[in-house]
């Protein structure tokens, strides 16, 4: 006689399945397991929309201070504004928030302009590319050396290392020597260029950072090190993935992209949409600081949370039909780059630029198509963009 | 509950009743008026609150803090001596009959 045993229900953000298409499990969260242990990854996993902003606004128990990637990298927590709580994390935040201000952005925007046309110049001729690899990382690396005053020739060995250290092995469930190694890269990298600033200091952020205070304490070096360094992942990769999310979207969704491709004013519609349906920052990480109930589940002080805002972005419960890309919804209080004291540093940056490169690329480019069958993730527990994004121009 | 009225981003007057500790932002929220923003939920993390009070209530307003006085520097409408983060004010009984203006750009 056969038996039927209810399957159970398994959260594995290691899994490649993951990786791919997230949605469908968020789905089933949502609807049936709103605080979900996982065994996967020993946390608990929260995805509705109001949970996950009430996490952002209540920081004193949702706290960052153990980290806030879910696989956190060496040094990083207590040292970075994302794994800092207030006040020390206000104090932090005011330092460098200034730099990106939106008018303090503003001399960025014909250098990024003149960048812009030269890649696209460069993948019109070659017709098939890689979007990661040919625009979207060119566009990003070329403008945050520019913002940072780093030196070009370091581009590529920045990048690779950058798209190292937000991986994890699917394996081990861990981050391996090699994301490791890829992280210290980056931090021995910027240590260099501390000691150079503090020789010789510019009118850069990181001689910013250098020569701030807090409170009459300068800054620990770590904080300087490990601050500046993640300012270098997230503007390199975080927004690369976004605008490779938003190439993704584009090809997806043919009728939108030629909306855009003659409309330019719609272009923050679309950027804030593709934030809300699939951006890059997919999932953080919080540690509780005491005893907390939700959804009849027991969660204990010291517990670790996960924070699911690519969920959160797709609650029908806050929007309506979530699961269609609509460039006429109103998408207030979307959570694409997180919420609360922590929302995205570089929100209006990340804004900027993909206004002006994905603004120029569709008009130059307003038909092309995505030349594989199936697309690789990238294996990260945070993050969630392709490997490659191969595209071909014309229909 | 004394009584704000909205200029939006558009011009339209919007008059609301709110509850004395609410924020502007918050009432502007609630009340779907079109030009705020408020990203970062009222943390005074990202400016895009902005809104110009009425001129005869600003002596009336909670003082403004340095972080609040930052982070209007980086607003992308202009800055004047009507500025304020809409989350940094709350309603008060004193500014009842308040006309709040909400630039166009945040």
């Amino acid at each position: 006689m056969e038996t039927i045993t209810e399957q159970k229900f398994q959260f594995n953000p290691y899994s490649p399945i993951m990786d791919a298409d997230p949605f469908p499990f968020y789905k089933t969260l949502r609807d049936h397991y709103p605080c979900f242990w996982s065994d996967d990854v020993n946390m608990w996993i929260l995805s509705r929309y109001d949970d996950i902003k009430r996490a952002g606004v209540e920081w004193e128990t949702f706290s960052s201070s153990e980290g806030n990637l879910v696989d956190e990298l060496p040094g990083r927590s207590g040292s970075t504004l994302g794994t800092t709580d207030p006040p020390r994390h206000d104090r932090l935040r005011k330092l460098i928030q200034s730099a990106f201000a939106k008018n303090n952005l503003m001399h960025l925007m014909d250098p990024t302009k003149e960048l812009v046309t030269e890649v696209l110049d460069k993948v019109l001729e070659m017709g098939s590319f890689d979007f990661v690899q040919d625009f979207s990382s060119q566009i990003t690396v070329g403008t945050l050396f520019a913002m940072m005053g780093l030196p070009d020739e370091d581009h590529h060995e920045v990048r690779r290392n950058v798209i190292l250290s937000i991986q994890s092995d699917q394996e081990t469930r861990q981050k391996g020597p090699e994301h490791i190694g890829g992280f210290k890269f980056l931090t021995n990298y910027v240590e260099d260029i501390v000691r150079q600033r503090r020789a010789d200091p510019k009118d850069d952020l990181i001689s910013r950072l250098i020569l701030a205070e807090i409170d009459g304490d300068k800054l620990e070096e770590a904080e300087i090190i490990m601050t500046s360094a993640t300012i270098i992942l997230a503007g390199v990769e975080s927004l690369s993935s976004f605008l490779s999310m938003m190439a993704y979207n584009m090809a997806t969704f043919p009728d939108a992209r030629r909306r855009i491709a003659a409309d330019a004013s719609l272009m923050p519609k679309a950027i804030e949409e593709t934030l809300r349906f699939n951006t890059s920052a997919q999932r953080f990480k919080r540690v509780l600081t005491k005893d907390l109930e939700m959804h009849g589940q027991q969660m204990k002080k010291g517990d670790f949370v996960m924070l699911c805002y690519g969920s959160a972005n797709r609650d029908e419960r806050f929007f309506r039909n979530p699961d269609v890309y609509d460039l006429e919804r109103n998408t207030r209080g979307h959570l694409g780059f997180g919420g609360g004291v922590h929302l995205c540093l570089g929100n209006m940056f990340a804004r900027m630029i993909t206004t002006i490169a994905m603004g120029e690329f569709f008009t130059r480019i307003p038909e092309y198509y995505i030349s594989t069958e199936q697309l690789d993730w990238n294996p990260s527990t945070t993050f969630r963009s392709p490997v490659k994004l191969p595209l071909t121009i014309g229909k | 509950m004394p009584q704000i009225t909205y200029i939006d981003s558009d011009g339209n007057k919007h008059q609301v009743e709110l509850p004395l500790g609410a924020t502007i932002m918050e009432g502007a929220v609630q009340n779907d008026i079109k030009g705020i923003i408020a990203e970062c939920g009222g943390s005074c993390m990202c400016a895009t609150c902005h809104c110009y009070i009425g001129e005869e209530y600003l002596d009336k307003l909670p003082e403004m803090e340095e972080e609040e006085d930052e982070m209007l520097e980086g607003a992308v409408a202009p800055r004047t001596e009507r500025s304020r983060l809409g989350c940094q004010v709350r309603i008060s009984n004193a500014l009842d009959g308040l006309v709040v203006e909400i630039p166009q750009e945040q």
